[in-house]
């Protein structure tokens, strides 16, 4: 008859792949199974030669090539890891390297282009750009007082004017400056041009030898126009040698009277 | 073999000392090339440590040393054919067998000749599963991981492949 139960159970129950429960369940079966029993020797045979198969023993020196190849392979790990690790420490030399470098070469080139920017500055505005402005000023000025004296030796009146205008744009006080306008003041044929010198010496009336100049030049003066604004200037000035040469234009018969009174409140003013 | 993976490579003999002659008698029973199979069983331990990060710890170390091995033999073609020397395997026969009669160390010998070439003409996966259960001693669960099969398919497969091994041993028998 032929036998219903699974032959695979033979294998399992060989290599002892079965629960209890199974395997007692086959045990049962395979003592009332004539075929189960044969099939089961059959394979148990062919299972038990194969346990007879021979294994070379492996050759001694298969340990030693182990242990070299574990050895081996450390070391490259090892090297791999140094190699690794040097690259890595390289580029971090490299990154903090580099920065730092450049920031101290920018900083550098921007302190000394700064310094010298400095430097330049200050010897061209602060030192050597002063001394072409206190050259070229002085030589201006010059040309001013040049022209000054110019102008008030030119027959128009006008010009003349201009001329003891720019008295007033020079600060120091030139003895060729005074003198020229003292002498326009004594003797310019221009009534105006007079009475502008005038105005122009008052200016420098700190100076001494100004004030001489226009106290002696009261007595020369004939228009009625100037002995008054003299009067008026000697006032101002508060100059007492003036009184004298007033007294002497009152003697002038010819004086125009409201110069003669004038001039008399000016000497009682000074007196 | 975690402490090998974490980095405790000298752990690794002490798995090659427990492991390396059944790996052997693995190779050699599938390759029947001695010289060959003490490469392989290198070959297999060099990739336990380069792999060693792939090892996930959640199976034993056995299974998954199996599972490199069999790639390993992948690699060196599956075509290698079991060429066993017959006298080799005679005179290993004799160690083996020594406690047996003449007539049946004669008979023996016989049998195990029969045996080597039955399974050298079983087809590839029979023979390796039958290696596998028999020789390493593994179980149906194990060998399932290392083949990537169901527990199920190791079960029909080593059944099969007993059988066969079976037939062709009766065929040249007679």
């Amino acid at each position: 008859m032929k036998c219903e139960n699974d032959k695979e159970q033979i294998t399992l129950w060989i290599n002892h792949e079965m629960t209890e429960e199974q395997r007692a369940a086959f045990e049962i079966h395979i003592a009332g199974c004539a075929e189960c029993r044969h099939e089961l020797k059959a394979a148990q045979q062919i299972w038990q030669l194969m346990d007879a198969m021979p294994v070379p023993e492996v050759s001694r020196d298969m340990p030693v090539r182990f242990q070299a190849m574990l050895e081996t392979y450390k070391e490259s790990q090892e090297e791999k890891t140094n190699w690794v690790s040097g690259v890595v420490e390289k580029l971090r030399q490299l990154w903090s390297f580099q920065p730092g470098m450049q920031l101290a070469y920018s900083i550098v080139l921007i302190v000394a282009g700064l310094a010298i920017g400095f430097l330049i500055n200050r010897q061209g505005t602060g030192y050597a750009n002063k001394q072409q402005i206190d050259v070229l000023s002085s030589q201006v000025h010059e040309m001013k007082e040049m022209m000054m004296l110019s102008l008030l030796e030119n027959p128009s009146a006008s010009e003349r004017m201009k001329g003891v205008s720019y008295t007033s744009e020079i600060k120091s006080t030139n003895k060729e400056v005074i003198d020229a306008l003292l002498s326009t003041l004594n003797s310019d044929p221009n009534v105006n041009v007079r009475l502008v010198t005038l105005e122009a010496l008052t200016h420098f009336a700190g100076e001494a030898s100004v004030r001489e100049g226009l106290v002696q030049s009261i007595a020369q003066q004939e228009s009625p126009q100037v002995q008054s604004a003299m009067a008026d200037v000697m006032l101002k000035l508060q100059e007492k040698r003036a009184v004298k040469s007033l007294k002497k234009l009152l003697e002038q018969k010819d004086l125009n009277n409201s110069v003669r009174t004038k001039i008399e409140q000016t000497i009682t003013g000074l007196i | 073999m975690l402490k090998v993976k974490n980095g405790d490579l000298d752990k690794l003999g002490l798995l090659f000392e427990r492991y390396h002659r059944a790996l052997f008698g693995f190779l050699f029973h599938m390759t029947g090339q001695r010289e060959l199979s003490e490469d392989m069983v290198q070959n297999v331990f060099y990739r336990v440590l380069k792999y060693r990060h792939a090892f996930r710890g959640d199976g034993e170390f056995k299974t998954w040393m199996y599972h490199i091995a069999r790639n390993v033999m992948n690699d060196h073609g599956r075509a290698i054919k079991r060429t066993v020397k017959h006298q080799e395997v005679t005179e290993l026969a004799e160690t083996v067998a020594g406690d047996f009669s003449a007539d049946a160390l004669i008979h023996k010998k016989q049998e195990l000749a029969i045996l080597q070439d039955a399974l050298s003409r079983l087809n590839e996966e029979s023979r390796e599963i039958l290696i596998l259960s028999k020789f390493q001693e593994l179980k149906y669960h194990e060998i399932a991981q290392i083949m990537e099969i169901t527990e199920g398919a190791v079960k029909v497969r080593v059944h099969r492949a007993i059988n066969q091994l079976r037939n062709t041993f009766l065929q040249i028998a007679n």
